[in-house]
């Protein structure tokens, strides 16, 4: 498995102003309704007024208790290492660069049964109640699964984690082929609400016909994922 | 059909369990709930938030939250009694100087009229260590033979080796289950 890191540079907010009342308008029952993936970014970075800052990625085989990776942010700001220095100014102000994932994994992927998916996540100052992710996984226009998940109050200042173990769900085998062929047709959506006001909105997209784990694409990974 | 069985079915078709676990600070919780879930627990320091795991044991889906112990933040746990089915308080039973401090913050937990109905698992974990008090010793220290508001029960346990966590769990899961699930 590989991961790549890559900016997306055709997703973009249309509406670039008033990130506040825009974002305001989504409920976590139009982001249930939603039957694809969306064109464009449904809020705007700045929504994010309780520094919710996501700091760690992990996905683990609990079959064989394996890793399959982790990417965890650096301390502090300037902790990127030097190789990647010439990456990171190539498009050094791309508002819209840390909410964009892409991975690349093997087909063996696809066949894990039991796998723990953890993120943590630092808050600010400020507590933050009801806590709410919506994640959505496509297939082109199929949707694969969605998860719902309420992480409630979250402590000022605190830094957080959570697992959801949960069996990869079944797929028919036509459609794993198709998956594989169709590299980064296979996309999510997460949306986080704090008392149903929308104030993320992260995108990603995956491919399962990756040959090996590479070093330096994982690097790329958290360059990507982590900029902001 | 009275509202309850109603209630209880509802419950009976998601078979979803929330349990919380807290406990002064360096009793153990992070290291029992990584334990519990098979991860290395070599490298845990104090937890100054939460850690959720979500995961199916036994048919259910448990939703377990570990909680930071210390001090400062105790005064955030009445933020995670909602909808809270099962406490596991968690005892460093070789901590014997700060027993008195560990019944004090169990007591004011009982006390909570959002963990009402919850069942309570003692877990006297650190076992293993040298010092460790004896269950007998800490169920008179922590005066669970008082506690008629709740179903509780003690297990001398140990993160590191493992013994007894599942026994524990079993034990907590089953009678939750015997309540909310079952009908009549």
């Amino acid at each position: 498995m590989s991961l790549v890191g890559k900016k997306n540079e055709s997703i973009s907010l249309h509406e670039t102003t008033k990130g506040d009342k825009f974002s305001n308008a989504i409920t976590p029952e139009d982001i249930l309704r939603m039957e694809k993936i969306t064109d464009t970014y449904l809020c705007t970075p700045d929504a994010n007024v309780y520094d919710i800052d996501f700091t760690r990625f992990k996905i683990r085989d609990l079959e064989t208790g394996t890793v399959l990776f982790e990417i965890a942010k650096p301390p502090t700001d300037f902790g990127v290492d030097n190789e990647n220095s010439e990456e990171t100014s190539e498009e050094p102000l791309d508002p819209n660069a840390g909410r964009f994932v892409r991975y690349q994994f093997t087909p063996q992927f696809l066949k894990l049964k039991t796998v723990g998916a953890t993120v943590e996540f630092t808050v600010g100052a400020r507590p933050v109640n009801h806590f709410r992710m919506i994640e959505k996984h496509f297939f082109r226009d199929t949707l694969l699964k969605t998860f719902d998940f309420e992480f409630g109050f979250c402590i000022p200042f605190s830094r957080n984690t959570c697992e959801h173990i949960y069996e990869f769900p079944t797929l028919p085998p036509d459609l794993v082929q198709e998956m594989i062929a169709a590299p980064f047709e296979t996309c999510s959506d997460s949306f986080y609400f704090v008392d149903n006001h929308l104030v993320m909105h992260n995108k990603a997209d995956y491919a399962y016909n990756g040959v090996k784990r590479r070093k330096k694409m994982q690097s790329c990974l958290v360059l990507t994922i982590l900029e902001n | 059909m009275g509202f309850l069985t109603i209630l209880k079915k509802l419950r009976q078709k998601e078979k979803e369990m929330r349990i919380l676990m807290l406990g002064l600070d360096n009793a153990g919780k992070t290291t029992i709930l990584k334990r519990f879930n098979g991860e290395p627990i070599d490298t845990i320091s104090p937890t100054l938030g939460f850690n959720i795991k979500t995961l199916e044991h036994r048919g259910y889906k448990l939703n377990i939250w570990d909680v930071g112990g210390q001090k400062s933040l105790r005064s955030y746990w009445k933020n995670y009694f909602e909808s809270t089915d099962g406490v596991a308080w968690v005892v460093d039973s070789a901590d014997a100087r700060r027993l008195a401090d560990c019944k004090r913050e169990l007591r004011a937990l009982l006390r909570e009229e959002r963990l009402a109905g919850a069942t309570l698992l003692v877990l006297a974990n650190k076992s293993d260590l040298p010092g460790a008090l004896s269950l007998q010793q800490l169920r008179e220290a922590l005066e669970l033979d008082s506690i008629k508001t709740h179903h509780w029960r003690i297990v001398r346990c140990s993160a590191v080796t493992g013994e007894n966590l599942l026994e524990g769990m079993d034990w907590m899961l089953d009678d939750i289950a015997s309540r909310i699930f079952s009908i009549d």
